[in-house]
């Protein structure tokens, strides 16, 4: 698989990395929100500022990120295009292309400044947390949530994870499997694809069979050891800073 | 007493194979056994109802005398199953959390878990691996990994199903070296192979399952002599012994 820099954990020994994983998922969600009521310019650049500050902390390389963004770039670019043809409005004065309005163009710009932040930010949030502390903060959050098995859940997750590679490995080998045996000479996609996913998923159930049973053997059991969270002071300020940021885009006043 | 004993185990599947039929067999504390037999014999299913995965359709199991079905959990901390499959069994992200799914299932205080974490690491030799993802791990590693395991939850007795299976020669050494010492260290053992010529040596019994019955079950060297009858291949040359029988030298 093609190394992904991008929603993976890069190891660091850094503020954010250590930081207690449940303040760090509130402060996503707070800077989200934030970003959501962004208006005016000034209420971008706070959020920026605070997006950046977290990259540079969390020591993730840059030009990395900005590559894996790419895909973002053209969701963001087509909603951009849309947007300043379909809202009726005003058009720009002296602008080449006709039909491209000025309140669409402001929309579309609110909207990726809007969506940048946010990837930016997530990429911190999974960038500095490893997929088995986010499990644990998926968990904790479910505790005082009733109806939900938390510890159950928190596992599905886990085996997720830890089972979508092994999948994944195998499907690959049985697609080469499937080409040493000329299968691509099939010209019917239904049959070829079902050649594929019949045995895959078959295999798959097999597996998950074991899983059961192995599961079984080690003593499963929905009343387990908890996880811990380790707060420091440093925590409660990063978050402090989150929500000020919060504070000041609703609070200041829109150009 | 044998810490560990079926009678008349029987299993049968709804789809009426019938896996297992009427074994007897007791193992008792310390010893080393190996069980052989084809493909299909009934091996894994045996050993899976020897901590209560599966139930039998007649007979019963007993450790220490009592019926598994008295204390499920209890029976399933004292024997632990190294699985033929070493990939469905890891269930951690990393090593070190792989590891801690049994004692953190028992509920043990995590100051506890986080001690005993790293003494199951250390004794498979896996310490320096602990924060890497088992994805990455090579097949004997791996095998070590579902042992550490295990070795977490404090078992007494210990039971591989077709521990060598998959791996190159240092492989085949490194796990057979640590079998070897957990039965020093004063562990049951169980290993399920029919690669006699691997292991044989360090076993005191040899059992061998033939189409779902326990066909021969005896001290290895009045054993081995038949097992090609039971579609096993004939590990000794003409004139050799059981001792020559390991890949430790
Ligand atoms: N879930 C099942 N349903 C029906 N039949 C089964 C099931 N599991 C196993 N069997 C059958 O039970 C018999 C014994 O299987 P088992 O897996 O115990 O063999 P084994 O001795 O471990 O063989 P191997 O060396 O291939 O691992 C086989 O005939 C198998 O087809
Ligand atoms: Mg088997």
């Amino acid at each position: 698989m093609a190394p992904v820099t991008f929603f993976h954990c890069i190891p660091r020994d850094t503020l954010l990395h250590r930081m207690d994983a449940r303040l760090k998922l509130l402060c996503l969600v707070l800077l989200s929100v934030a970003v959501s009521f962004a208006v005016a310019p000034a209420h971008y650049l706070a959020a920026l500022c605070a997006v950046m500050a977290a990259l540079f902390t969390a020591e993730l390389p840059l030009p990395a990120l900005l590559k894996d963004m790419k895909i973002f770039g053209v969701i963001i670019a087509i909603v951009l295009v849309v947007d300043a043809f379909s809202i009726p409005g005003p058009p720009i004065p002296n602008f080449p292309v006709p039909g491209v309005s000025l309140p669409g163009v402001v929309t579309g710009l609110r909207f990726a400044g809007r969506l940048t932040i946010i990837i930016m930010a997530c990429a911190v949030m999974t960038g500095t947390t490893s997929l088995l502390t986010f499990k644990n903060v998926v968990e904790w959050y479910l505790r005082p949530v009733p109806f939900i098995p938390e510890a159950r859940v928190a596992m599905m997750i886990n085996l997720t994870f830890v089972f979508i590679p092994l999948i994944f490995d195998q499907y690959v080998e049985m697609m080469s499997a499937q080409k040493a045996r000329c299968a691509d000479l099939r010209k019917n996609p239904i049959r070829r694809i079902s050649f594929i996913v019949l045995p895959l998923l078959s295999r798959t159930l097999r597996r998950t069979d074991e899983i059961v049973y192995a599961m079984e053997a080690r003593c499963y059991s929905e009343t387990r050891t908890r996880p811990r969270f380790k707060t420091h002071p440093a925590d409660w300020l990063i978050l402090a800073a989150a929500a000020a940021a919060l504070v000041f885009i609703l609070y200041y006043p829109c150009a | 007493m044998p810490v560990l004993e079926t009678q008349n185990l029987t299993h049968i599947f709804p789809d009426g194979t019938a896996a297992i039929q009427d074994i007897s067999l007791r193992i008792n504390a310390g010893e080393f056994i190996v069980i052989a037999g084809a493909n299909g014999s009934g091996k894994t299913v045996f050993i899976r109802h020897l901590n209560g995965l599966l139930v039998p359709t007649s007979g019963r199991v007993l450790i220490d005398g009592e019926p598994i079905g008295k204390n499920i959990t209890a029976a399933r901390q004292k024997i632990g199953l190294i699985f033929q499959d070493s990939d469905s069994q890891i269930v951690g992200q990393t090593v070190a959390e792989d590891v801690a799914f049994g004692p953190e299932n028992l509920n043990l205080p995590r100051e506890e878990v986080e001690r005993i974490v790293p003494e199951a690491l250390a004794a498979v030799g896996l310490s320096d691996l602990a924060a890497q993802s088992p994805h990455t791990l090579s097949g004997g590693q791996k095998r070590k990994l579902a042992v550490a395991g295990i070795l977490a939850m404090r078992p007494e007795i210990i039971i591989f199903d077709e521990p060598f299976t998959g791996l190159d020669y240092p492989g085949v050494v490194q796990v057979l070296r640590q079998i070897v010492q957990l039965h020093q260290a004063g562990h049951t053992i169980v290993v399920i192979t029919h690669e006699l010529e691997k292991v044989l040596a360090h076993a005191d019994r040899l059992a061998i399952f033939c189409r779902g019955r326990l066909a021969e079950n005896g001290a290895p060297e009045n054993i081995v002599i038949r097992a090609e009858n039971y579609g096993i291949r004939l590990p000794l040359r003409h004139g050799g012994t059981v001792g020559e029988l390991t890949w430790l030298r």
